[in-house]
């Protein structure tokens, strides 16, 4: 029988339905649970008379730094801020509860001046404690058994908690205040709250919230079985299956193929648009401006849809130079730029003290968030360097790594994987990246590229894979995805990549990824028409005013557009255009610009009368105004 | 007027009004207009969507008229870039496809206004292309065109239309509409006939027993309200003649024309503006979606937006490519009926008269749209 594991929490409404199942003997003869003051929590935890405390993030932050802890988190497990301000935002809550002030140092005016600048969550607590400590599987499984009791209780827990108060006023104003989970928004809420912390204290220290690494079960995916049978009598109408997961109700396999191959092509877009729209209600589509920056053409992978590799001994190769570099990024910088999606061939000549430096130099001379090196790249370098792919991780993520991009995923199943690119991490060694990647408190995006031949079960399994995977971790931000370009490329196929499946693939992808919150649109390989019609298809984000593509656009996708392009396709889609970070957290609005800038600056088409104003204003800092499509050739 | 109170109007079968043409343009949720008009469609077409092997010859861009939405037209004779074929010149155009073994069925001719060119020049051109095929239909001369002849050549516009007809005319194109409201015409078409005149030439060609297509250039200075009124206008002749067989929205193109600081309509609005037509005229059959403006990923997409017509293999297109359009100037027959199956939609070739050429397993063998695990999948070493 081992130690009993020490849990400190502040008592209060907030967190009472994570303890409650605790204090009513779950798991009792594990847990010994204490009731103490924040700062006393704080310091249990501190001196180790606390294996676990319930606490806010800034503590996780604060310990962190003033007592060089390693500090790991539950996952799954938060107390996240929720519904509207009260009518009076006094905060004076009925007598005998504590009110957020006391119990975690915030007001509301703090928590809806966070959730509207950032349009992200406001985390009140969670559980944590040392990397040491002995949290497993187990103990994460009884922390989330307590939650479901007290979810269960709350009403009576309220009524106990006011002793003989109005427990109208509790079960309402409790319900209304808090929900309870750290999802995906939520770790985003989190990392956006650290980096803010991080710049008002002027503190060079990064804070990621790493996972317990034992604490998460290995997710299971379900089995996809095809050819789907037939619907079963008992099956819900597809009517009835399109209004469940508009509302957000979780798809099986079978349903997800269901809806693939039957439900007609708008009613499964009004379903995703739905869906969207009570994810994301504000009508507010984001996107980022960022420079995708390949830094090597050469790669051993020779995958048979891409136009972009040269084969390592080619003369058409290339490794960027510091200076090219240096040119590259001073201009996404100049351009409003905020980050580098660092991608390149697998290029056997680099070791990781190559892309080591990189960052280092890169994170010295730019304020560029690095978006860097694609599962695919991290599995290689593990490979040549003899190390982890865990190992390879935190070395980068030491030198400056700030979040991995979710390609090659291409289509995760090794049949279809060795037909197309046999050289390629199988499916497995993708997701483990991804999976260790969340686990150090790196957050990634996810993508599927079809159309190469594959059966509707391939997407569906494909989609149930991230999701097992994000109901583990929670890591994955976005989910984007695009039918394979296959102008140049050595694979000749006649599947179908046109825009109506890749508006129904979307709308799939977003009524099945019901844990992924943003799903990108792809105008760069469907162009803005397609792209704009997307976000009428469950889509959220239009990805990246992009200063630069080298891969799909040598494959045939040569669309283009400036932040003011995409601005006005948004606004003309009826949405409210905002920047965002990778986080997703929304950046401040920006001061309009000197309209003169936008027409001269813009390049003119072929054919075009040739525009006789030459670039007037200096390119700011503010990208609206620039044309941000200085494509290709460069290299 | 709310969107329900509509839908249920729509499925009544009555006509809407221009109150609620107007309260659809502004209707925020595209997927429900989409879905109204796909019923609409799918009522009279079924899964059909409809197209046909065609050829473009716009003889001349020589144009008295400087409309400026237009990157085609030249003013005058030796003007850079401006070319007028001769009669040889535009019937090898024709024998080339005849020679190629390209089953087209229909020409689809279109010019500028040229003053310096016989009225013997057009005669001479249909009857010369019919010389070559017989069978083939000509779609010729928008009634910007025909009411040029009637001034130039001093002619009623029924005389024209006769005479044109000897030659070998059988129908009208719908260009030239751009949007009726005089206060854009003003702006953007001075020098072009009026909308009545426009409308005129349509109700004369009717009642000599031509049938015609009609349009609406949108995307521009238009508002939403002379987009309705120009649909109401189009729908109240075809409730006077019934000659109208398709309607074709087409979007404006900004580049290498005068407007081109404007920036176009995008792909959202596109779709509404399918799907409004689609609901507002319910007295003309068809719903075209012109793939060579619209783009082959819009129009494909269009077919669910109220559209049932894609228009046709089409070669050499140069008055859209002219103002910027970055479709390819053709498809060949197995693109287009990739274009159609794959949207889930029964491809069905046709004449310029909707009468069924080719359908089902007579028109290529049939790829069904959900595929079999690859058996198909090559790669080229």
């Amino acid at each position: 029988m081992r130690a009993r594991l020490r849990l400190a929490a502040v008592s209060s409404l907030l967190t009472r339905p994570l303890t409650d199942g605790i204090e009513h003997g779950l798991g009792s003869d594990g847990f010994e649970l204490t009731f103490a003051p924040l700062a006393d929590c704080e310091r249990r935890l501190a001196v180790g008379d606390a294996d676990l405390a319930l606490l806010p993030p800034a503590s996780y932050r604060a310990l962190a730094i003033a007592h060089d802890l390693d500090l790991r988190v539950v996952p799954g497990l938060a107390i996240v801020a929720a519904g509207q301000s009260p009518t009076s935002v006094t905060a004076v809550e009925p007598s005998g509860i504590e009110p957020l002030e006391v119990a975690f140092g915030v007001t509301w005016d703090t928590v809806e001046r966070w959730r509207r600048q950032s349009g992200l969550p406001y985390v009140y607590a969670l559980w944590f404690g040392r990397a040491t400590a002995a949290v497993d599987g187990e103990v994460a499984r009884l922390l989330v058994q307590s939650l479901e009791r007290g979810l269960a209780q709350l009403p009576a827990s309220a009524r106990a908690e006011a002793h003989g108060g109005a427990p109208a006023g509790y079960d309402d104003r409790s319900a209304h205040k808090a929900r309870y989970g750290l999802g995906s928004q939520e770790l985003s809420g989190l990392g956006a709250y650290f980096e803010h912390l991080r710049l008002a204290e002027k503190s060079p220290v990064v804070t990621r919230l790493r996972l317990f690494d034992f604490a998460y079960l290995p997710e299971k995916p379900q089995t996809v079985v095809w050819p789907r049978q037939k619907a079963q009598s008992a099956e819900p109408s597809l009517d009835v299956l399109l209004s469940d997961a508009a509302a957000g109700k979780r798809l099986s396999p079978a349903q997800g193929l269901r809806l693939y191959e039957e439900a007609p092509l708008l009613e499964l877009g009004a379903a995703a648009d739905e869906r969207r729209r009570s994810l994301h209600p504000g009508n507010v589509v984001t996107y980022i401006i960022d420079r995708n920056v390949n830094y090597t053409n050469l790669c051993v992978t020779a995958c048979k849809f891409c136009n972009f590799y040269r084969p390592v001994k080619s003369k058409d190769g290339y490794t960027l130079s510091r200076e090219v570099l240096a040119q590259k990024f001073a201009e996404t910088v100049a351009m409003g730029g905020i980050q580098i999606l660092l991608q390149g061939g697998v290029n056997p000549n680099l070791p990781i003290t190559y892309y080591e430096d990189l960052f280092r130099w890169t994170k010295a001379n730019f304020p560029l968030a690095l978006h860097a090196l694609s599962p695919e790249e991290v599995n290689f370098i593990a490979g040549i360097e003899r190390l982890t792919i865990r190992q390879v991780l935190e070395r980068l993520v030491a030198a400056g790594l700030d979040s991995v991009p979710g390609g090659g995923a291409e289509i995760l199943d090794d049949e279809i994987r060795h037909r197309i690119s046999p050289l390629k991490c199988s499916t497995d060694i993708w997701m483990q990246v991804m999976r260790e990647a969340h686990a150090i408190g790196l957050r990634t995006t996810a993508t599927m590229v079809f159309g190469f031949g594959e059966t509707p079960a391939h997407i569906v399994k494909h989609l149930e894979r991230l999701r097992a995977l994000q109901d583990q971790t929670s890591g994955f931000t976005a989910f984007i995805c695009w039918p394979f370009q296959a102008e140049g490329t050595r694979l000749k196929l006649r599947d179908d990549t046109t825009a109506t499946r890749y508006l129904r693939v979307f709308s799939l992808a977003r009524l099945y990824l019901d844990n992924f919150p943003n799903l990108q649109a792809s105008w760069p390989t469907m162009g803005p028409a397609i792209g704009q019609s997307a976000l009428r298809f469950g889509g959220n984000d239009f990805g990246s005013a992009m200063i630069e593509e080298n891969v799909v656009s040598q494959a045939g996708a040569v669309f283009k557009l400036s932040a003011d392009d995409i601005e006005r396709y948004l606004r003309a889609a009826g949405f409210t255009p905002r920047r965002r970070n990778m986080r997703y957290e929304l950046l401040p609005l920006c001061e309009s610009v000197d309209p003169k800038l936008e027409t001269s600056a813009r390049v003119p088409s072929p054919g075009a009368r040739t525009t006789t104003g030459s670039t007037t204003g200096k390119v700011t800092g503010n990208v609206t105004g620039a044309t941000l499509a200085i494509i290709g050739a460069e290299n | 007027m709310s969107f329900s109170q509509i839908r249920d109007k729509v499925h009544a079968g009555e006509s809407l009004d221009f109150a609620d043409g107007v309260a659809l343009f502004r209707h925020p949720n595209l997927l429900d207009l989409g879905q109204l008009a796909n019923e609409v469609r799918e009522g009279l077409h079924g899964q059909r969507t409809y197209f046909n092997r065609n050829m473009h010859i716009n003889a001349t861009n020589v144009c008295v008229a400087s409309c400026l939405f237009c990157s085609f037209a030249r003013l005058k004779v030796g003007d850079p870039g401006a070319y007028t074929m001769s009669l040889e010149e535009a019937w090898g155009r024709l024998r080339a496809r005849i020679e190629a073994k390209d089953p087209i069925t229909e020409i689809h001719i279109v010019n500028g206004l040229h003053d310096g060119l016989p009225f013997s020049y057009y005669t001479d051109l249909l009857a010369g292309l019919k010389r070559l095929a017989p069978t083939i239909h000509l779609k010729a001369f928008t009634a910007v065109e025909i009411f040029f002849f009637h001034r130039h050549f001093d002619m009623s516009v029924a005389e024209v239309l006769e005479k044109l007809r000897v030659a070998g005319l059988d129908s009208l194109p719908g260009g030239g509409a751009e949007i009726f409201s005089p206060r854009v015409r003003k702006k953007i078409c001075d020098d072009k006939c009026t909308a009545d005149e426009w409308l005129d030439v349509h109700r004369t060609a009717h009642r000599l027993g031509l049938r015609s297509n009609c349009t609406m250039l949108y995307g521009h200075i238009e508002t939403i309200e002379e987009r309705v009124e120009h649909l109401l206008r189009l729908r109240s002749l075809q409730d006077e003649t019934g000659g109208f067989q398709t309607f074709i929205p087409l979007a404006f193109h900004p580049d290498g024309n005068a407007m081109s600081r404007l920036p176009g309509p995008t792909g959202v609005e596109d779709l509404r503006v399918y799907a409004v037509s689609r609901l507002m005229l319910n007295n003309i059959p068809h719903l075209k979606a012109y793939w060579i403006m619209l783009g082959l990923k819009t129009a494909q997409t269009a077919q669910w937006f109220g559209a049932n017509d894609l228009d046709g293999t089409v070669q050499e297109e140069r008055i859209y490519h002219m103002a910027g359009a970055e479709t390819p100037q053709g498809l060949n027959l197995a693109e287009l009926v990739h274009l159609i199956q794959s949207a889930g939609r029964v491809p069905v070739e046709r004449d310029t008269l909707y009468n069924v050429v080719a359908e089902g397993s007579a028109l290529l063998p049939a790829r069904p749209f959900r595929r079999e695990v690859p058996s198909h999948l090559e790669v080229l070493q």
